[in-house]
């Protein structure tokens, strides 16, 4: 790209996000509508300062980034595990995988009843929440991978009589690199999805509860203060994989 | 050891009834220890078949295969397999493909990189341990499939037309490459292929298979000395093995023609 077209790129989105700013503001300032539900700019970052030097917001943060890691851990594990089998297995894949590939779209919130039934209102249904999340796509990319596997390279391996580990190990990870980090970049967000959700319904802790939290105490500022920093963890989380799966 | 390769009465058919395809039937042959043989036919006679089956990748079918009179079932570890489709890793550099097989048996790594070393320079891509497949031309991608079998060194090595995808230049080349390397370690060979000038020139004998049900039509020992360099190639004798062997491959090739045609139209 030439660097005279790149500076308007950058210059065309800065302008752009200043517009929203200022209308956000203008609004703000009209007294159109109530006055917490548009505060100013300066309120929500007052908000923001007082968020981010509370002991509280770290200790939730903590929370929530515990139940995400160990989430994604378990979803990703079984979603490859589930992915390679039905990937590899003709059995298998005309047996089970229009199951996962019916449950996929299902909105898994409406799983949350059961969870909390199931593991009680801790950490554990979160958990769950971000487990089952990020299980389908992870899944479902690995046994497309797999199929994607040139069947000489199985030959290959089977001639050379290696055992199913090194056969999942040796031919199948490798040659499905690709599907695995597209559908650990799409369970990723999910999991996150699936943990905040969870953390905003029956919830103590997390940064969910506290954008629930702010909202029932009817602190708006201190909410979009939260609500900013979501999205700049989710957006640093989802940088982090891309950069990851480029090298 | 012993490194002697029996086929005896395999038969194979695909599907069932009366649309039923008997692809080989009844073939019956040997392969003594260091000995080179090709298995020649037209496309449709179940050379790939075989091919699959005396490397134990194809399960039910009739008949025997034996490694030195023993019987084998599955993947045998004698033997090795050179296929036709591009089979080198794409993930993997020329010299970690090479070695594959040794790392499948847990060699440790000093000792695996050398032997992998030694026959990534037999097959003539030294300077080009680093590279990735992708990197390289067709024929040399080819080289590292053949060299990551040989390191495995079996006893007994099957080829199923691997220079099928390369212009006759290359094909020639490595053909004498190979059969300068299948010499040196006498290996008992067999080479399937459609190619009369390839069998010719690489061959001690060679198996005319018949197309559909193939069938063993006739077996021709080529008496040519080796090395068998330009002035062989170039040779009358040469020639002549070549016409006599179309001369049967020829009936078989139109039938194959005729029923593909037929299947079209």
């Amino acid at each position: 790209m030439a660097p005279a077209y790149a500076l308007t790129v950058r210059r065309s989105r800065l302008a752009a996000a200043l517009l929203i700013l200022t209308a956000w503001q203008a609004l703000a300032s009209s007294g159109l509508l109530f006055r917490d539900v548009v505060p100013s700019l300066w309120r929500i970052a007052a908000a923001l300062a007082t968020t981010l030097t509370a002991p509280a917001f770290y200790a939730n943060l903590r929370v929530t980034a515990f139940e995400f890691a160990v989430a994604i851990a378990i979803g990703s594990m079984a979603g490859v595990l589930v992915g390679l089998a039905l990937g590899a297995s003709h059995f298998l894949s005309r047996a089970y995988e229009r199951w996962v590939h019916y449950l996929a779209p299902v909105p898994k919130i409406i799983f949350f009843p059961v969870l909390l039934l199931a593991f009680g209102a801790g950490l554990e249904s979160k958990i769950a929440m971000g487990t089952i999340s990020c299980f389908f796509p992870v899944a479902i990319s690995v046994a497309a991978g797999v199929r994607g596997v040139p069947p000489v390279l199985i030959r290959v391996d089977r001639s050379f009589r290696a055992t199913p580990w090194q056969m999942a190990t040796k031919i199948y990870l490798p040659a499905v690199r690709a599907a695995l980090l597209n559908g650990l970049h799409l369970g990723f967000g999910v999991a996150a999805i699936g943990v905040l959700l969870a953390e905003t319904k029956l919830s103590k802790a997390g940064i969910g509860f506290l954008v629930m939290d702010a909202y029932h105490r009817f602190d708006m500022p201190g909410m979009y203060a939260l609500l900013l920093l979501v999205v700049f963890l989710v957006a640093g989380v989802n940088m982090a994989v891309t950069r990851i799966s480029r090298s | 050891m012993d490194a002697t390769l029996s086929v005896e009465h395999v038969t194979k058919r695909f599907g069932m009834g009366e649309t039923a395809i008997t692809a080989v039937e009844d073939v019956s042959f040997d392969v003594a220890e260091g000995e080179f043989v090709s298995l020649i036919g037209p496309s449709g006679c179940g050379k790939s078949t075989l091919f699959h089956f005396i490397g134990g990748l194809t399960a039910e079918h009739g008949g025997r295969v034996a490694v030195a009179g023993e019987t084998i079932s599955g993947p045998h570890p004698a033997i090795g397999m050179v296929f036709q489709e591009e089979s080198a890793f794409p993930w993997r550099n020329v010299i970690d493909n090479v070695g594959f097989a040794l790392e499948l048996r847990g060699m440790p790594r000093a000792e695996r990189l050398e032997r992998a070393r030694h026959y990534v320079a037999l097959v003539g891509l030294q300077g080009f341990e680093r590279r990735h497949p992708s990197e390289l031309s067709g024929g040399m991608r080819q080289r590292v499939a053949i060299a990551r079998t040989l390191a495995a060194q079996p006893r007994i090595l099957l080829m199923d037309e691997p220079f099928a995808s390369l212009d006759e230049q290359t094909r020639l080349l490595l053909g004498e490459k190979v059969t300068e390397i299948q010499q040196q370690l006498r290996q008992t060979t067999l080479l399937i292929t459609h190619s009369l000038t390839e069998a010719v020139q690489l061959s001690d004998r060679i198996l005319v298979m018949t197309f559909r049900p193939g069938r063993l039509r006739r077996v021709v020992q080529v008496d040519l000395p080796r090395p068998r360099n330009d002035d062989i190639l170039t040779s009358p004798e040469f020639g002549a093995y070549v016409a006599e062997l179309w001369g049967d491959l020829r009936e078989e090739a139109s039938r194959g023609l005729q029923a593909a045609e037929h299947a079209a139209g």
